[in-house]
């Protein structure tokens, strides 16, 4: 037990360190954003899909948004991809394909397997522009956005780039304000750092795009993980391909709004991400790849953020066991988890981390909702322990991993 | 003291600390504040023409009362209706402008000039200045910011402080500095001893004998079909005259010979140095610095993380594929063209050549 808790205090503080690492980066290192000057182009054809599955309370925002974006026409395609919905998705998409015939190319999906990274591969017959750009349905990008996202990729070594993902509903109610904050610290901070320090910004599946030579050198996309954005970061890396982080490509997305949605939400990341621990964990270490010793540290530290939530709680009951096992020796390791412990949960690290990004920002009133985000901590490490526990227990129970669509709250228009 | 009424206290006591932390985020979580969404740009504030286009729309009420002034030949000052003070010169001779005859030469008037214009030396214009017609800046102006409407031409030492933009040509002669965003729909000439910022327009011309680089499209019928990458974990060089037929990526440094000929795009982590003569079908990025020689031609974009300089007769995209040069600190040498955008974060200056 003593030496499980050792273990467990490292890595806790392995973690926060991290943290702290990330912001002072962001507050007072060098910040690279190489790509984001590139205004002027001749611009390469790009297709743009759009995951739509039971979207008709929001794909007609983000088709036309995309009809009013600053690239130049004739070069890009959007490609919705209608992922068996049942609602009025097909019949909104077909009018904006009858509204703009050259500009917009259905692809209209019955049956197969469920998950959004099993649409995305059975489009993939429409796509011919070797840059592609992926958007969830409920985004609503701006005009300069695609020219942003496409920049990157004039730069031989990029294989995927993000954009940043901004909350828009920010206002529904405290869910959706301690979202805000998350989603504040976990782009302006920790995705940027990671840029910085030429670490691993992880693709988002989302406000994103993939180079189709290394998605065809990799496979395509993996209709086995429920998070196909974690898997495609890794196996990128991998190949020896890049994915950079533009922080000033901005692009809005709804939150939810509920607890329960967000428990979902949280429990599909949580097994796509220990998927794709599993599955790449080991070979970003050891492996025989060009990726560097610092990709190699921090692409695993990554893969390892939801093993975390576990193991933080399996912490908390060995120190708790210990103590009223009154095993004197303990009291100073006692004492150093509960310090780790009460730094992981955010009071240090990750809270310093978004208090930073809420500077960054030039936001002021919000950060005083900061004392609430150990309310998402606390849900936050239950739902993924329980995720990793039903993740575990599947080869026992027979429970077949399923994708599970987030809900949205945008009124119909 | 009885336990009951300790434990309330210790209660109550705890209670409080434990309340206060959150007693601003409750005021908070109920009075809504801060609750709107990040002010992401929806019309793209990065658009270099930007600024311009939003002072088009300010004194567009003015256009009317300026033809008149020039109609007139007359000189006119009022308000607009954000309170700044505007003046309206509707004559040539006319230099009202240089603080209505005393002996300063600020002007902190809005300035809508109707006609041809050549200004004295030495004023300085403290709020934007519109031209209808050609503008000829004298020695020594500072602007706020101009627009104009047919071509600009700017004094020696002159100072851009926000921006500029010209329908026609921009020019500036020697010394002159430019901060922000300086555009051109046609054309940008900027003389040795120039720093920049930001340019863009069709064609830039840095320095004197930059009329005499070609445009590289009229050179080459090759499209880049680069077939596939060329990885390389160390320091590379790739040959002078070399043909290469790939993306080349590199951890190290990397020189490229003259006369070299890339098909694909070059990318290297380190210092990157390019010969003379070499043509890149693609783009070149380094993560570090970059040296290009002279007579070089570049398609795609050029980028450098840390500092780029650009040697004479190179020309960097063409009228058919123009391009981005973007790095923090640029030095570009008399006789440099690019076709498109210019971007130096922090600094960038057309030298003399040799």
């Amino acid at each position: 037990m003593l030496y499980s808790l050792f273990a467990i205090v490292v890595l806790i503080s392995v973690y926060t360190a991290r943290h702290y690492l990330f912001t002072l980066n962001r507050l007072f290192g060098f910040q690279r954003h190489p790509y984001i000057d590139i205004d002027t182009a001749d611009w390469p054809q790009v297709t743009i899909l759009v995951a739509a599955h039971n979207e008709e309370k929001v794909v007609a925002h983000i088709l036309t948004a995309l009809m009013s974006v600053n690239y130049p026409t004739e070069r890009m395609l959007v490609v919705p991809v209608n992922d068996r919905s049942t609602d009025g998705t097909r019949e909104i998409i077909d009018r904006f394909c009858e509204e703009y015939p050259n500009r917009i190319r259905p692809f209209h999906r019955a049956g197969g397997k469920g998950g959004k990274a099993a649409a995305l591969k059975d489009a993939m017959e429409l796509v011919e522009t070797e840059v592609i750009l992926i958007f969830d349905a409920d985004y609503i990008p701006g005009t300069g956005l695609i020219k942003q996202l496409v920049a990157p990729f004039f730069d031989p070594e990029v294989g995927g780039v993000m954009g940043r993902v901004v909350p828009l509903n920010v206002g529904t109610n405290l869910l959706t304000r301690l979202l805000d904050l998350e989603r504040s610290g976990g782009y302006q901070v920790d995705q940027q750092a990671r840029m910085n320090l030429r670490l691993v910004p992880q693709h988002g599946g989302t406000v994103a795009g993939v180079r189709l030579s290394a998605l065809r050198e990799i496979g395509g996309w993996n209709d086995n993980s429920l998070t196909e954005d974690t898997d495609l970061t890794f196996r990128l890396l991998l190949a020896g391909w890049k994915t950079v982080y533009q922080n000033r490509s901005e692009c809005y997305e709804e939150v939810p709004e509920t607890w329960q949605v967000r428990i979902k939400q949280i429990m599909r990341w949580a097994k796509g991400h220990n998927q794709a621990l599993a599955g790449y964990g080991l070979k970003l270490l050891f492996g025989k790849h060009r990726a560097t010793l610092r990709e190699r540290i921090d692409g695993f530290l990554l893969l390892g953020v939801y093993a975390m939530a576990p193991l933080t709680l399996v912490g908390w009951i060995l120190a708790l066991a210990l103590f009223y096992e009154g095993v004197a020796p303990l009291h100073g390791v006692i004492a150093l988890l509960s310090f780790t412990a009460y730094a992981a949960t955010g009071n240090f690290a990750a809270f310093f981390e978004i208090a930073a990004a809420a500077r960054l920002d030039y936001t002021r009133q919000r950060i005083r909702l900061l004392p609430f985000l150990v309310l998402g901590f606390g849900v936050s490490i239950f739902s993924v322990t329980r995720a990793c526990i039903s993740q575990l227990s599947a080869p026992v129970t027979g429970a077949q991993f399923h994708w599970d669509k987030t809900e949205r709250f945008r009124a119909t228009p | 003291m009885n336990p009951a009424l300790a434990t309330v206290i210790l209660i109550l006591l705890a209670g409080t600390l434990f309340a206060i932390p959150l007693l601003p985020a409750l005021i908070e979580l109920r009075l809504k504040r801060d609750a709107q969404p990040l002010n992401v740009i929806q019309q793209y504030a990065g658009e270099i023409r930007h600024f311009s286009y939003g002072f088009r729309s300010y004194i567009a009420a003015l256009l009317e009362p300026l033809q008149e002034c020039v109609a007139a030949g007359a000189t006119s000052e009022g308000f607009m209706p954000d309170g700044d003070e505007y003046l309206l010169l509707g004559c040539a001779n006319d230099t009202a402008f240089v603080s209505t005859g005393e002996k300063t030469a600020n002007c902190r008037s809005v300035v809508a000039v109707g006609m041809d214009v050549v200004l004295p030396d030495g004023i300085t214009f403290a709020k934007e200045v519109y031209a209808a017609g050609e503008f000829t800046g004298g020695e020594k102006n500072v602007f706020r910011a101009l627009l104009g409407e047919k071509n600009i031409r700017l004094g020696r030492a002159s100072t851009v402080n926000r921006w500029a933009h010209a329908v026609g040509t921009f020019r500036a002669e020697h010394d002159c500095d430019l901060y922000g965003r300086i555009s051109s729909d046609r054309e940008i000439r900027l003389e040795s001893g120039c720093a920049f910022q930001r340019l863009n327009a069709p064609y830039i011309a840095l320095g004197h004998s930059a009329s005499e680089v070609s445009d590289g499209t009229t050179e080459t019928v090759q499209t880049p079909v680069p077939g596939g990458r060329r990885l390389v974990d160390e320091d590379l060089e790739i040959q002078a005259g070399d043909i290469v037929t790939t993306n080349v990526v590199t951890r190290g440094r990397l020189h490229i010979g003259a006369g070299a000929r890339v098909l694909g795009s070059v990318k290297s982590d380190q210092q990157m140095t390019v010969g003379a003569g070499v043509r890149v079908e693609g783009s070149l990025i380094s993560a570090s610095t970059m040296h290009i020689g002279p007579d070089c031609w570049i398609r795609g974009p050029v980028i450098a993380e840390h500092g780029m300089a650009i040697e004479t007769g190179t020309c960097c995209g063409s009228s058919r594929t123009p391009t981005t040069v973007s790095a923090p600190t640029i030095e570009i040498a008399d006789g440099v063209v690019v076709f498109g955008t210019v971007w130096a974060r922090t600094e960038g200056r057309v030298v003399p050549q040799g």
